[in-house]
């Protein structure tokens, strides 16, 4: 676990804020990834790969339209299901889906031998900042997975004990013109 | 092993925190989220180190059967103590809550009962002075 112990997060990027809809904003998340769009899609449909890197546990496969699975958020203090059906699911390049109240859209385009990973998703405003630390922590954690150098999932409680949880998560609230909240 | 915190589950978790807040006058304590769960806390500011109210979002639906049941039923989901009970419900009135009722002396207290507008009833107890 040497590796895990040496990850530091780099500093905030790759983020936006496309829409800002009252409380309900969306978050663009941009990752170029050294591996092909079909080792990524599987990372992101494949429950055996999501529980390597996600924010959630699959209880089946999100790679086909249709499909209902259930979500189990790892790392929160309760227990907390919720269920979803995959909206759209067109291997390598495109996958929709919800987890609770959040759209999930993802976005393979292929970048040379590698993967431009574009994730939107809406989150209130008092939590994008913190969504976006997360996620980044969660794709790197991704993207030593597919090197495989794999350094464990860190998310919820694992991710904000982490040194550079905070200036990532002020980093985020800065570029989106935020204030970080009290108490988070 | 302490009791450091209590649940009342909520169909609106923005909504219950503005009534705990704004109408009951509790603090807000503890909001972070992860993904779709959110954990929010408020405490009394006369004890702000004391138990916490989770204001969990209801959407388990054995829980809400249960919320829906007991309110049907006319139970509070949820007792404050206090020691001004007469003086609470015209503040509270004030603030444009619903009281289901007005202060009424029953065996060794003194009790209201009010929606929380997120459906329960919340019940405020001043005990007896011996």
């Amino acid at each position: 676990m040497t590796n895990r112990e040496q990850y530091t997060p780099g500093p905030a990027n790759g983020a936006r804020i496309i829409q800002k809809d009252g409380e309900q904003w969306t978050l663009v998340l941009v990752r170029e990834l050294r591996h092909p769009p079909e080792k990524v899609w599987q990372a992101l449909t494949d429950p055996a790969h999501l529980r390597e890197w996600a924010p959630f546990d699959a209880d089946g496969s999100l790679g086909a339209v249709g499909a209902t699975v259930k979500l189990t958020t790892v790392g929160a203090p309760a227990l907390h299901v919720t269920e979803t059906t995959v909206t759209r699911a067109e291997a390598p390049e495109v996958l929709e889906y919800n987890w609770g109240d959040h759209d999930m859209r993802w976005e393979l385009e292929s970048l040379g031998g590698g993967t431009r990973l574009t994730l939107w998703t809406n989150i209130g405003r008092r939590f994008i900042a913190m969504g976006a630390a997360g996620w980044h922590i969660c794709f790197d954690v991704l993207d030593r997975l597919l090197s495989a150098a794999p350094i464990g999932r860190m998310v919820g409680g694992d991710a904000v004990k982490f040194g550079g949880w905070q200036r990532l998560h002020a980093g985020y609230a800065r570029m989106f013109g935020l204030e970080t909240a009290k108490n988070s | 092993m302490k009791i450091k915190v209590t649940t009342i589950y909520v169909d609106d978790q923005d909504k219950a925190l503005r009534f705990y807040t704004e109408v009951l006058g509790f603090a807000k304590k503890v909001d972070f989220s992860q993904g779709p769960f959110r954990w929010l806390t408020v405490a009394s500011p006369e004890e702000p180190d004391g138990v916490e109210l989770q204001l969990a979002r209801n959407d388990n639906p054995a829980a809400k059967a249960y919320q829906q049941a007991i309110f049907q039923q006319s139970q509070p989901a949820i007792m404050f103590f206090t020691d001004d009970v007469k003086g609470d419900y015209e503040r509270i009135k004030t603030r444009g809550a619903e009281f289901t009722m007005p202060p009424t002396a029953v065996t060794g207290s003194t009790i209201a009962m009010l929606k929380d507008t997120c459906g329960n009833l919340v019940q405020l107890t001043q005990l007896a002075r011996y």
